[in-house]
């Protein structure tokens, strides 16, 4: 029955919808499909608008970003951000190689998710896919913000 | 009389004012949803926070940190002051698990809300706020050669350099980086 359970939240997963196992730890079981992202400048528009701060476009930002140290959020279809806990077992969730390599990449989560005071957090647990950079916006917004590739200053 | 009643009333409420309702001295940035807030709370890793598990140092770096306002709830400290893509935590980790006053911005126009921490000292302290500017410290002292040349870190962070030299500025190869700055 188990087998048949994380099959089923797999495929769940790997379509985008959130699916929801059991509680633990005061948390919820989930698989959870979106990109990671930089918080900052999504949360605070300092960039732009939500839809330039993620994807091609505002990658070399979300590297550096997250290579600072700010909170790298993991942000589903639906528009929660999740801020990340901890790693696939790493503890280093501050400027981390494991953050850096997937910075901007959508992936499919398996982990525990939890809601405190409007936040929403995730212990991902297992990245079960790893579809790499999928919102291909660097047509739409240039680079964001503009001197992230100095070529083009 | 009733005038000396009410400047000891008046007196009193000033006293008994919270923290919270002190004058900030956060500086705009003109963000989504800004607030400028001032308030006391204690240091905590956000991962102890949430599940419970708690190590003494905070995590020693490796967590994200927040603060435990004295009504429970949690704030995420994810920016300091400076503009130039740095965090919280060098400035939060020397406080941990000791309560402190902050003034800052919270930022996020939705539930999702993050807090750029601006200045920080021990609460209860008349000691001059420290604004939080340690991010760059601590970089220049673990890249010392990098430090000394006029590039700004992010410029020449070697972990980012050897991430854009694989990938690309837009993360998707050195061909469509190529293409790219030809056509735009």
């Amino acid at each position: 029955m188990h087998v048949v359970r994380r099959f089923a939240l797999l495929i769940l997963g790997l379509l985008g919808m959130p699916t929801a196992d059991a509680i633990a730890d005061g948390g919820t079981r989930m698989t959870v499909t979106g990109e990671m992202m930089d918080t900052w400048c999504y949360l605070s528009g300092v960039m732009g608008g939500a839809e330039a701060v993620v994807g091609s476009s505002h990658h070399t930002c979300a590297l550096w970003c997250a290579a600072g140290g700010i909170p790298v959020g993991l942000l589903t279809d639906d528009g929660t951000v999740y801020f990340v806990l901890q790693m696939e077992g790493s503890p280093d969730v501050v400027g981390s190689d494991t953050l850096l390599d997937v910075q901007s990449d959508r992936l499919v989560a398996d982990g525990i998710v939890y809601e405190r005071d409007g936040n929403n957090f995730i212990i991902v647990e297992k990245v079960v896919a790893n579809e790499g950079i999928t919102v291909l916006n660097h047509t739409d917004y240039g680079p964001v913000p503009p001197f992230a590739i100095p070529e083009l200053n | 009389m009733r005038k000396l009643l009410s400047m000891i009333a008046a007196g009193l409420v000033c006293v008994a004012s919270p923290v919270s309702a002190q004058e900030s001295q956060a500086e705009s940035w003109g963000l989504l949803g800004e607030q400028a807030l001032r308030f006391e709370g204690k240091v905590t890793d956000l991962l102890c926070a949430i599940t419970g598990n708690c190590p003494a140092d905070c995590g020693a770096g490796k967590r994200q940190l927040g603060l435990l306002r004295d009504d429970g709830s949690l704030v995420v400290v994810g920016k300091n002051v400076q503009a130039a893509f740095n965090g919280g935590v060098p400035d939060m980790l020397p406080f941990c698990g000791q309560r402190v006053e902050v003034d800052g911005l919270m930022v996020g126009e939705g539930a999702t809300k993050l807090y750029q921490v601006q200045l920080v000292r021990p609460a209860g302290s008349d000691a001059v706020f420290e604004k939080t500017t340690r991010w760059t410290d601590v970089w220049a002292a673990s890249h010392p050669d990098l430090a000394a040349t006029g590039d700004p870190w992010f410029r020449k962070d070697p972990r980012v350099l050897s991430r854009i030299k694989a990938e690309g500025y837009l993360g998707l190869g050195l061909e469509v980086d190529r293409k790219f700055i030809a056509e735009w």
